[in-house]
């Protein structure tokens, strides 16, 4: 018995030093330790033995099982590693295993962004369609039929009731409708403009509108808003100014400019986003009292916004991704 | 639209004001300023030069080798004029000269091996003209050295402005001058009209009837005999020029003169053209032609607006006149038309027949009705001055329904209400009065006050809130330290996308941002898309039904810069029409869609692992993580296809109980080929509203109080068989004591047989309530391997 043990072990051991393939280390683990492996043989033989030797031998039998087991263990999970730190010295210096992360669009971290500041000023965030009805894209804001401020937004038509939207603000329309004040949210979103491709304009952009309709909502109150938001984004120095404009759904109406100075150029005003008071027609057209309730709106370019932050010129780079310009970000 | 400076000031005074400042207050007030136009810098070193000499260049036929003097030195100049000769006076560039028509800056260069140090101007490169004959040759009186915009009398300044489609009153001088006149605190003045009219009665002599008086509610006209139809003085050609106007005749620039100066747009007829010398408002009837003096044939329908006479159309109202009855050089007779058309009469002609003319464009933005006189009496007055002729006796003027001014009130309270600050009374009034308003009650709560026709954009007290807001100025509006912020409940519908954002991140995908405009061919392989009645270009006509098309072109661009490893990922909506004609949201269907793709290498070769191409069981692996990282407390199945499926090859289906969540697999060859990807592709497709349903509120699980116990098993089995297949029969041969089964080894070779392979599974067990026996999970074990065994056909290994 004792020398059918030492045969075993002598036969384990130089058996387990030339495992140099994984199938060797299966078959040597199916040859000792499986079900019907030498070593369960070994047990079977036990049961022969008289009274007296099985203890004796079951105790060795057993510690030669664990000990054949780590060894076993040992040099398979040296061999699992390749082998690696055994076999070379330490080099410190070799590259790292590197783990790559992914990256959202840059426009969406602009908007992720824009998103945040106005969350924590606590508004809601909503989605709308893009292809819309000519009824909410312009009837419902106050853009008659045959008037020139349609002329204003080039569109792309589905037919005459149907249009890829031009701005995000059909959602304004479609929230007053179905929804009582107080409602403040933004709505972020893709739209769309019959422009000719070039360096300056796309067939699409991203925009994202703003809405706050309550008892006493007031234009001072939309200006220190949007005050607020350019210094969040822009920074505590930002040079900002209001000016009169028109949009048909707003009333007094206003676009903000900020002076854009970049290092060696000269400086200019940008425009970087419109805004105003809701017109009392829309209030009205979407079911709201408009004596009781006033509302600001207002709605800035993402492509802008992130153009001037990352001095990008070209706004078509957005739309080709190139994977070199999506890992800047 | 160009506003000229000098113009501007003979209505008001400008002359103790900076540009810089008239520039700052008109952008501030809501007529932006775009652009100065300097004429003085303009034309900065373009000169009077003196041609001491030309001769022929010895290398070319037509280029001659001057020498010029700008009173200081001599140039040597190459010119390529015809007309270029010794002792004239020209306009020269000289280097550092920014050439007006195609902004090129002048610097030394050799032509044909011979130095040139300037320029000899035409007066197209300049600017001035169309003319490119030759270059200008001025006379003899011109100063050598001399600045050519002071030579000219251009040291005028133009301002750019901006103008929203409400102000229709600030399309003209005296509309920007009423503006500055309230901005700056001054006063405006009109023009005089002083003329002698001759003793013969204009109504006796023609007549003008409106037959449809919805479309015109005015018409205006007066009648001058014997004019000389000539080249406009310089004077008023300059005028035109500096607002960027091209002269016609001294008739034709006067009637623009006077729509740039009050906003009424005029034409002029050839009277003696008018057939019965009457005209006649009325529509065309249906399938009309007409050709306008543009020598263009236009196809008229019956809600066309026209001016006839007494047998034929004479003009499209509002938009243009006709070929039929224009001034040319040989007219003596003159009718002025000026009159007020129906903005959106004019605009759907305009919009139809595709002419948008400055009279168009002034007529749909709502003229003022009560200047028609004003404005046809100004015309004949500056034609007798420049064309000579007699302005006969009397105006036609017919207005069967006058129009009457608004009266609106505005109360102080409504002020503070709207604009949140408040603003003293008297700097209201004050407002009011500047802008021409006539404030007719006053009391302690409100104005009641009457607005001129000239500003057709105020109807309410909201209109005039803006008014004073914008006078005011916005750079006074009070900075506010605190906001209200309301208490109801805060929704935000985008937060799922940007969980899957940051799971991609996680997954090392890069987010891509596609135009959604497809052509034809590409969108209609693609589903059922929806065709644009408008589009840009042939490229983009569908919005696309799908975003395969970007994703696909996307990896094509990438590889084209030998990007050639790509995880990529689109969220964005999606278009199909459903049924033939589209007339409600239900007749087609948008989705936000969300597409990912992987191609190439998942890892480049390196040092301690070889490369590893991306394949059907990566592209499973990221679904599944995205899918159970997005929904994490819901079971996910998988189901197959071998088959092709959409445009898949082969791939699979990720479902909740019988609810699809998703498709993905290895593209079809040929979709990739069509946009040139020549390597596989592997993408899975689902929406966001798909995972959204699916999302639950997250609980806690309590954690495992007992040990796991882990078994390995191994099988030779038939290459037949799927892995799924031994898991189902392990399954049906275990108790619920069995949690996970999980393969970790596949392999084939020669020793285990053809057609065999080896599949090796760590099952593991364990029960919440107690730690298990070794003998009973010994028992699970060979009753799971005897199924496999017995079910399978398969032989365990190591035995």
């Amino acid at each position: 018995m004792l020398d059918k043990i030492e045969q075993i072990v002598k036969n384990f051991n130089s058996e387990i030093e030339n495992a140099t393939q994984k199938d060797i280390f299966e078959e040597i683990r199916n040859k000792y330790f499986s079900r019907k492996g030498l070593i369960a043989e070994l047990f079977e033989d036990l049961k022969q033995l008289s009274k007296d030797e099985k203890p004796k031998y079951g105790q060795l039998l057993n510690q030669t099982k664990n000990e054949l087991n780590a060894i076993f263990e040992k040099y398979l999970e040296n061999y699992s590693s390749k082998n690696l730190e055994s076999s070379f010295n330490l080099d410190l210096t070799l590259p790292s295993k590197k783990k790559n992360l992914g990256t959202k669009h840059i426009l969406n971290q602009t908007l992720l962004e824009i998103k945040d500041i106005f969350k924590g000023l606590g508004f809601s965030i909503y989605d709308g369609p893009e292809l819309e009805s000519d009824y909410y894209n312009f009837e419902a804001l106050n853009f008659p039929k045959d008037h020139p401020a349609r002329d204003m937004q080039d569109t792309f038509f589905v037919n005459k009731n149907f249009l890829l939207r031009t701005h995000t603000s059909p959602v304004q329309a479609r929230l007053m409708q179905s929804t009582k004040p107080p409602i403040r949210a933004i709505i972020p979103g893709k739209v769309y403009r019959n422009e000719a491709i070039s360096a300056k304009s796309y067939c699409l952009f991203h925009q994202v509108e703003g809405l706050f309709i309550d008892k006493d909502v007031t234009f001072a109150e939309l200006t220190g808003t949007l005050i607020y938001f350019a210094k969040q984004y822009f920074g505590e120095n930002v040079k900002y100014r209001f000016r009169p404009s028109f949009f048909p759904f707003t009333e007094p109406s206003s676009e903000v400019d900020i002076w854009w100075q970049p290092k060696g150029k000269t400086g200019r005003w940008l425009e970087i986003l419109g805004c105003g008071m809701v017109d009392p027609n829309v209030l009205e057209f979407n079911g709201i009292d408009s004596e009781e309730y006033t509302g600001y709106a207002f709605g800035l370019g993402i492509e802008r916004m992130t153009m001037l932050k990352y001095g990008i010129d070209d706004i078509r780079i957005f739309f080709d991704n190139d994977k070199r310009f999506l890992k800047q970000f | 639209m160009l506003i000229s400076l000098k113009w501007l000031n003979d209505y008001i005074d400008l002359s103790d004001v900076s540009i810089e400042k008239i520039e700052e207050k008109l952008t501030a007030s809501g007529l932006e300023v775009e652009e100065i136009i300097d004429y003085k810098s303009k034309y900065n070193n373009i000169v009077v030069g003196f041609v001491e000499s030309s001769e022929k260049h010895p290398d070319s036929d037509h280029l001659s080798i001057c020498s010029v003097s700008d009173g200081n030195s001599i140039y040597n100049v190459i010119c390529g004029a015809p007309n270029v000769a010794k002792g004239q006076k020209v306009a020269f560039a000289k280097v550092g000269a920014i050439i007006p028509n195609g902004n090129l800056e002048i610097k030394k260069a050799k032509i044909r091996g011979v130095n040139s140090e300037g320029m000899l101007c035409s007066e197209s490169e300049l600017g001035l003209s169309e003319n490119h004959s030759g270059i200008i040759v001025f006379d003899e009186s011109a100063e050598i050295g001399k600045n050519i915009a002071s030579h000219l009398q251009l040291d005028d300044v133009s301002f750019e402005i901006s103008i929203t489609p409400n102000r229709a009153d600030a399309l003209s001088h005296i509309g920007v001058a009423r503006d500055l006149a309230a901005l700056f605190n001054k006063n405006i003045k009109l023009p005089e009209i002083n003329f002698q009219p001759i003793a013969k009665n204009i109504a006796e002599f023609a007549k003008v009837i409106i037959e449809n008086s919805s479309d015109c509610p005015r018409y205006s006209a007066i009648i001058m005999e014997d004019v000389k139809v000539q080249e406009s003085p310089k004077w008023l050609q300059d005028r035109l020029k500096t607002i960027g106007l091209r002269s016609i005749n001294n008739i034709v620039d006067v009637t623009n003169y006077v729509m740039y100066e009050i906003g009424q747009p005029l034409h002029a007829f050839d009277l003696d053209n008018l057939s019965g010398k009457t005209i006649i408002v009325k529509n065309a009837s249906e399938n009309e032609t007409f050709i306008t003096l543009d020598s263009k044939l236009h196809k008229l329908n019956s809600n066309n607006l026209m001016i006839c006479d007494a047998e034929k159309p004479v003009a499209i109202a509002g938009i243009m006149g006709g070929e039929n009855s224009e001034v040319t050089p040989n007219t003596k007779n003159i009718l002025i038309e000026s009159a007020f058309f129906n903005q959106s009469s004019i605009r759907k002609t305009s919009k139809q027949l595709g002419i948008s003319t400055d009279a168009s464009y002034r007529f749909e933005r709502k003229t003022n009705p009560d200047i028609t006189i004003w404005a046809a009496k100004r015309a004949a007055q500056l034609i007798q001055q420049i064309a000579g002729g007699n302005i006969l006796d009397g105006i036609l003027d017919i207005y069967p329904n006058p129009i009457e001014e608004k009266i609106v009130e505005i109360r102080f309270t409504r002020i503070y209400k709207i604009l949140g600050y408040s603003i003293e009374k008297n700097i209201i009034k004050d407002i009011f009065l500047k802008l021409g308003f006539e404030i007719l009650t006053e009391n302690n709560d409100f104005l009641k006050i009457r607005i001129p026709l000239s500003r057709p954009d105020i109807e309410r007290e909201i209109d005039l809130i803006e008014e004073v807001a914008r006078i005011y100025g916005f750079e006074n509006i009070p900075e506010i330290t605190r906001i209200n912020v309301t208490l109801n409940k805060k929704i935000d519908q985008t937060s799922i996308r940007e969980k899957i954002r940051d799971t991609f991140v996680g997954l090392d995908f890069n987010e891509i941002i596609t135009n959604s405009l497809l052509n034809k061919e590409t969108a209609e392989k693609f589903g059922n898309p929806i065709n644009l009645l408008n589009p840009q270009s042939s490229e983009m006509t569908h919005p696309r039904p799908t975003l395969f098309a970007g994703m696909l072109q996307t990896i094509s661009r990438n590889l084209k810069v030998k990007e050639n490893n790509l995880k990529l990922y689109e969220i964005g909506h999606i278009f199909n029409q459903i049924n033939p004609e589209i007339v409600d949201f239900s007749d087609f269907q948008e989705i936000d869609s969300l597409l990912f793709a992987i191609t190439g290498f998942s890892s480049d070769e390196e040092w301690f692992h070889s490369k590893e191409k991306f394949d059907i069981y990566s592209l499973k692996g990221i679904a599944e993580s995205l899918v159970q990282n997005i929904i994490p407390n819901k079971k996910i199945r998988f189901e197959y296809f071998t088959g092709a499926n959409s445009y898949f090859e082969y791939g699979f289906v990720i479902k909740i109980e019988q609810k699809e969540i998703g498709k993905g697999g290895k593209i079809k060859s040929d979709i990739c080929n069509f946009f040139d990807v020549k390597q596989d592709v592997f993408a899975f497709e689902t929406s966001i509203n798909n995972l959204e349903l699916e999302t639950e509120e997250q609980k806690f699980k309590p954690l495992l109080k007992f040990p796991k116990i882990q078994k390995d098993m191994a099988f030779i089995i038939d290459k037949s068989v799927t892995s799924e297949e031994v898991e189902k029969v392990i399954k049906k041969g275990s108790s619920n004591l069995l949690k996970n089964i999980k393969l970790f080894d596949i392999f084939e070779s020669e020793a285990i047989g053809k057609n065999k392979k080896s599949l090796a599974f760590q099952l593991e067990y364990y029960n919440e309530q107690r730690t298990l026996t070794d003998e009973e999970v010994d028992k699970e074990f060979w009753q799971a391997i005897e199924k496999v065994k017995t079910e399978l056909k398969a032989e365990l290994r190591g035995n």
